[in-house]
C-alpha cells in the first residue's frame, strides 16, 4: 500500500474532512464485487484499489486506480513510496476542494461517531501488525454491554492522541481469541500487541467493560504506551516472514496477475 | 622514591579511571533522557481507516462526507503483517 501520498500532512489533514475507509484486498465477497464494480481491468479485482467517492459511494470523484498515482499522477512500479512532491500536494488540495463541495450534515459531522471496526479478530491482528499500531478488542458475550462500551469508547477513538493510531475490532466468545496469548478477562476493553506477521497477538492491557470515557482516555493511553512495534524494513519483513514460514490464506480469490498466493512461486512485487 | 613515584602513577590511573566512569554514567544518563524524549514524543499523526465497506458507507451516508476508498492485501507473497 502507499506510503508516500497517504502519509503526508497536508492529505492526512484533509483526510478529516472524508470518512477514510480502507479495506484489505481478498476477504470479503461483497467488498470485492464492490471493488470490482470501481477497479477491475479485464473483470480482475487488483491488489490495491484507490477511489474518493461522493457520499453515497456510487460516483467516483477522481479517476480510481490502483494507488493515488492513477489520479494524481507520479511514479508506478519501483519508487512507488518516493512519489513527487507536485503529485502528493495536488491529491491534498483536490481533497479540500471535494470536501468543501461536500461539507457534510454540520449536526452529523459533530454528532457521536461510530467505532472504526474491522471484520473480525483474524484480519484485525494482521491489519494492526502492517500498520504497526497496537489493536483494541471490545469484548463481551452479551450485546448490551458491547453497545454500551462502544458507546464510551466511541468518545475517545476520534480524540487525540488516538486518532488514526489504534486499531479496533469487536469480539462476542473466547474462542474468537486462539491466537492471542494472556487473555484472562471474561470481558472488557482488550489491548493486544499484535506479533510481527500479523498472525497472532499478546495481551498488553485490560480494562473492564464499565469503564468510563475519562478513565477509558488515562488507562488505554497507558496500555497503548506498552506496545513495541516492529522495527523491521519492508524487506527484512518479508525475509524473516518466509524463514518463519508465515503465510496468510485470504478467503476470497486473488485474482491479481494469475493470482500468486500461498504456496505460489515468488516474482517481482507488481507495479503500483 | 621509586615507591612514592608508583603511588602517584597509580593515583593518576585511578583519577583517570573515576573521570573515564563519571562521563560514560553523565553519557548514558544524556542518552537514557533522549531516549526517553523520544519515547514521550506523540506519534506523527496518521489517517483514521474504517475497516469495513458497510460500516464506512453507513457514516458517509450518515454524514454527507465524501469518501476516500483504499484496498489493499495485508501481505506480501503471502508473508502477512505488511501492507
Amino acid at each position: 500500500m502507499d506510503r508516500s501520498f497517504l502519509a503526508d500532512q497536508d492529505v492526512i489533514a484533509a483526510s478529516r474532512k472524508f470518512v477514510c475507509i480502507r479495506l484489505a484486498t481478498y476477504e470479503d465477497a461483497e467488498e470485492s464485487r464492490m471493488l470490482r464494480g470501481i477497479f477491475a481491468p479485464g473483470g480482475n479485482l487488483q491488489n490495491t484499489v484507490f477511489a474518493l467517492l461522493t457520499p453515497d459511494g456510487k460516483t467516483p470523484l477522481v479517476r480510481s486506480g490502483r494507488s493515488p498515482v492513477w489520479a494524481f499522477g507520479g511514479v508506478r512500479g519501483p519508487g512507488i513510496n518516493a512519489q513527487p512532491l507536485e503529485s502528493i500536494k495536488k491529491m491534498g488540495r483536490t481533497m479540500e476542494a471535494i470536501a468543501r463541495r461536500y461539507p457534510g450534515n454540520e449536526r452529523d459531522v459533530r454528532g457521536p461517531r461510530p467505532v472504526p471496526y474491522l471484520a473480525d479478530l483474524r484480519i484485525a491482528l494482521n491489519v494492526a501488525a502492517a500498520d504497526r499500531q497496537p489493536l483494541v478488542v471490545v469484548y463481551s458475550t452479551d450485546r448490551v454491554q458491547r453497545a454500551q462500551m462502544e458507546r464510551e469508547l466511541s468518545q475517545v477513538v476520534w480524540s487525540e492522541p488516538f486518532v488514526g493510531k489504534v486499531q479496533y475490532v469487536a469480539a462476542q466468545a473466547a474462542g474468537e481469541f486462539k491466537s492471542v496469548q494472556g487473555l484472562a478477562a471474561r470481558s472488557g476493553f482488550i489491548v493486544i500487541q499484535p506479533g510481527t506477521f500479523g498472525l497472532t497477538g499478546r495481551v498488553i492491557g485490560t480494562l473492564p467493560p464499565e469503564t468510563d470515557t475519562a478513565d477509558l482516555r488515562e488507562h488505554l493511553a497507558t496500555a497503548l504506551n506498552r506496545h513495541r512495534p516492529s522495527q523491521l524494513s519492508y524487506n527484512q519483513h518479508r525475509q524473516a516472514g518466509v524463514r518463519a514460514g508465515a503465510r496468510w490464506q485470504s478467503r476470497v480469490p486473488n485474482t491479481a496477475r494469475g493470482g500468486r498466493q500461498g504456496g505460489a512461486r515468488r516474482g517481482r512485487r507488481p507495479r503500483r | 622514591m621509586d615507591w612514592k613515584r608508583h603511588r602517584c602513577a597509580r593515583n593518576r590511573v585511578r583519577g583517570i579511571g573515576v573521570w573515564t566512569g563519571l562521563w560514560i554514567l553523565a553519557g548514558g544518563l544524556l542518552t537514557g533522557s533522549v531516549g526517553a524524549q523520544r519515547a514521550a514524543r506523540p506519534v506523527a499523526a496518521k489517517i483514521a481507516w474504517h475497516g469495513t465497506w458497510k460500516g464506512g458507507l453507513a457514516e458517509a451516508r450518515r454524514t454527507g462526507r465524501p469518501i476516500m476508498l483504499v484496498s489493499a492485501a495485508p501481505q506480501c507473497h503471502a508473508v502477512p503483517g505488511v501492507w
